[in-house]
């Protein structure tokens, strides 16, 4: 920063007397103090990457640790550059589970061929052994009787659900990327575009996911939530301040754009913390009744970008979608043709 | 005549268009009436809120009657209003051929306007739909979220680097000059519309936005098209925009994605029962 200000100064120093008071745990690791917003708020503006490799659910092979020694996040390494080199597709799938198994990973469409790996970025590793942080064990806790019943129906649709075998009788079968209607807030997906911004104002935080160029709106003005009546696709979001730590509670979710598969009772709470100048430690509790037996959470680090975010105009330009839908058309009248000619 | 009485001349000549167009500023022998806005932290102009335009331009940027609207279940709610314009002069100045592309899209708008199928709607267009749009303000960012389809754009205050593509919404770079935030929007594609008449333009498209407060709850918004492909000489359009001061308002999801599925893909649609 070229220009600092006597004013600026004069507020640095008045919110670290601020941040001294803070609740223990808020503050920065090894008394580190976050750079200060001009309202005095810790600064989390800026564009922020999550392209972490750890998964989400902790490996069987690692039961019981939390944490990788030097010599095992080395090996690790070692291990998943020879899951890259052996792959042609862009890997989306658990890499690290992969590497543990010394497992080639199989094509995502063997017969057209798929995005290779030049759409993905570089992955970022640390030593820990999954995203999931409550319960310790590193699992998503068990889903609750209901919930069990539910999903043995087909009453929801993910993101991530469809693939080149899934229904398509019309969009609405198809998952909700590839109807570029969202990729879900908030985005846990890393290594795909998987890009944030935070623009902040003394009452309203900005949240950018580039990935269809969702924006979320947090007010941190006290502001209550929506009614129930209105559901949202990012759900509704609500923001307060926790010493130098940003907490968002969602609610509202639409039934059909909740993460994980929960149901409209889903309540995220997010807490950002900037620990240094180039991390900030995104954790996400996930709390429904519903589904889960208790809430659990995740922890994403965010890393500091320095481009900036681009525009992803995806429904402009979805070509894919009429492919898809008039292919499966042109599959069922050779189908309908087929079984015709056997009947005569 | 010297040229200080000249520049009066000027001044006087900008603050009364010719076309009528609302100017914003009260003038008094031609001073635009001083307001100063509330202050953000960092002692700029406080533009934080939720702003609309109150007006027709998204039909017509120019004076336009009311007329019938294209679907007739939609009876009188889907009729389009009449409207006085915001350009100024009443007139966009368009080469011959592109005077009869803009006359052709006019007449053909409900299968050529990129807005109808939930496309991106550009700079300015975002601005005068009838949606209201955010804006998050910081030092070295400005976030303006619309409504409609989850649009947005970044200004940056700091940072001078071009972008490396075309893009529906422009790229934004901007600066304080007094009161007034101006932002400077280039590399646009040439897919966008300025409204549902037909006006667009090429790719070499250069926006300059004006935000003026005027008060506390009103900007005056002014914007300079400019596209010598297109026109045979920069343009411009100023409109007031009107803060939602409702106490609980907000932005409410417009995904309109979904919302046109239908109309894209019906097509493809499996028929069953034949």
């Amino acid at each position: 920063m070229r220009h600092v200000s006597t004013a600026a100064i004069v507020l640095i120093l008045v919110a670290q007397s601020l941040s001294a008071q803070a609740p223990s745990g808020t503050a920065g690791r090894q008394g580190w103090t976050a750079p200060r917003a001009a309202d005095g708020h810790a600064d989390l503006s800026g564009v922020w990457a999550n392209n972490s490799v750890t998964p989400l659910e902790r490996p069987q092979q690692w039961a019981g640790k939390d944490r990788l020694t030097d010599a095992e996040l080395e090996q690790l390494k070692r291990d998943i550059s020879q899951v890259y080199d052996e792959g042609g597709d862009a890997i989306f799938q658990n890499v690290v589970q992969a590497a543990l198994e010394k497992r080639k990973l199989a094509s995502y469409d063997p017969t057209t061929g798929n995005y290779n790996q030049f759409w993905m970025v570089d992955r970022d590793i640390d030593h820990r052994t999954a995203l999931i942080t409550d319960p310790p064990d590193g699992h998503i806790p068990p889903l609750t009787e209901e919930a069990q019943k539910r999903r043995g129906g087909r009453a929801f649709q993910a993101v991530t659900e469809g693939g080149p075998a899934g229904r398509a009788d019309g969009p609405e079968d198809r998952p909700l990327g590839e109807r570029c209607i969202t990729f879900g807030a908030p985005r846990t997906g890393a290594g795909y575009n998987s890009y944030f911004q935070i623009v902040q104002s003394p009452t309203t935080v900005g949240i950018l996911q580039e990935t269809i160029h969702d924006v979320r709106i947090v007010p941190i003005d006290g502001k209550a939530h929506l009614t129930p009546n209105v559901r949202q696709w990012l759900g509704d979001s609500r923001g307060h301040w926790e010493g130098d730590t940003l907490v968002v509670e969602s609610t509202n979710y639409a039934s059909r754009s909740i993460p994980f598969r929960a149901t409209e009772q889903l309540k995220t709470i997010e807490r950002f913390t900037r620990v240094s100048p180039d991390y900030i430690n995104w954790e996400i509790t996930f709390d429904d009744p519903a589904t889960w037996t208790r809430p659990w959470t995740m922890m994403i680090r965010l890393k500091k970008e320095p481009k900036e975010l681009y525009e992803y105009a995806c429904h402009e330009s979805n070509y894919s979608m009429p492919g898809i839908l008039a292919g499966a058309r042109v599959k069922e009248k050779a189908a309908a043709q087929k079984s015709n000619q056997s009947a005569k | 005549m010297n040229a200080r009485i000249l520049l009066c001349a000027a001044t006087l000549a900008a603050a009364v268009p010719a076309g009528g167009v609302w100017s914003g500023e009260q003038s008094i022998g031609g001073e635009p009436r001083a307001y100063r806005a509330p202050r953000a932290s960092d002692g700029k102009p406080n533009l934080n809120g939720i702003w609309q335009a109150v007006n027709s331009a998204n039909w017509d940027l120019l004076d336009h009657s009311a007329r019938p609207g294209p679907v007739i279940a939609l009876g009188a709610v889907g009729a389009i209003p009449g409207g006085l314009g915001v350009v100024e002069g009443n007139e966009i100045p368009y080469k011959p051929e592109a005077a009869a592309k803009k006359k052709e899209n006019g007449a053909d708008w409900l299968s050529r306007d990129p807005l109808v199928k939930c496309y991106l709607p550009g700079v300015p267009r975002a601005t005068y739909l009838p949606f209201p749009f955010q804006i998050v303000q910081s030092a070295e960012n400005i976030l303006i979220s619309y409504e409609f389809a989850n649009a947005s754009r970044t200004v940056d205050m700091k940072s001078r680097q071009q972008s490396p593509l075309d893009t529906w919404m422009g790229w934004s770079r901007g600066h304080w000059e007094g009161e007034t935030l101006v932002v400077d929007v280039t590399s646009f594609n040439d897919r966008t519309w300025f409204d549902s008449a037909g006006d667009f333009h090429s790719d070499a498209l250069h926006v300059v936005e004006r935000y003026t407060p005027t008060s506390p709850d009103h900007l005056l918004y002014e914007a300079t098209i400019e596209d010598p492909n297109v026109f045979t000489r920069p343009w411009k359009i100023r409109m007031p925009l009107y803060r939602r001061i409702e106490p609980r308002a907000e932005l409410v999801e417009f995904k309109c994605v979904e919302f046109v599925e239908e109309l894209m893909y019906g097509h493809l649609r499996k028929r069953t029962g034949n």
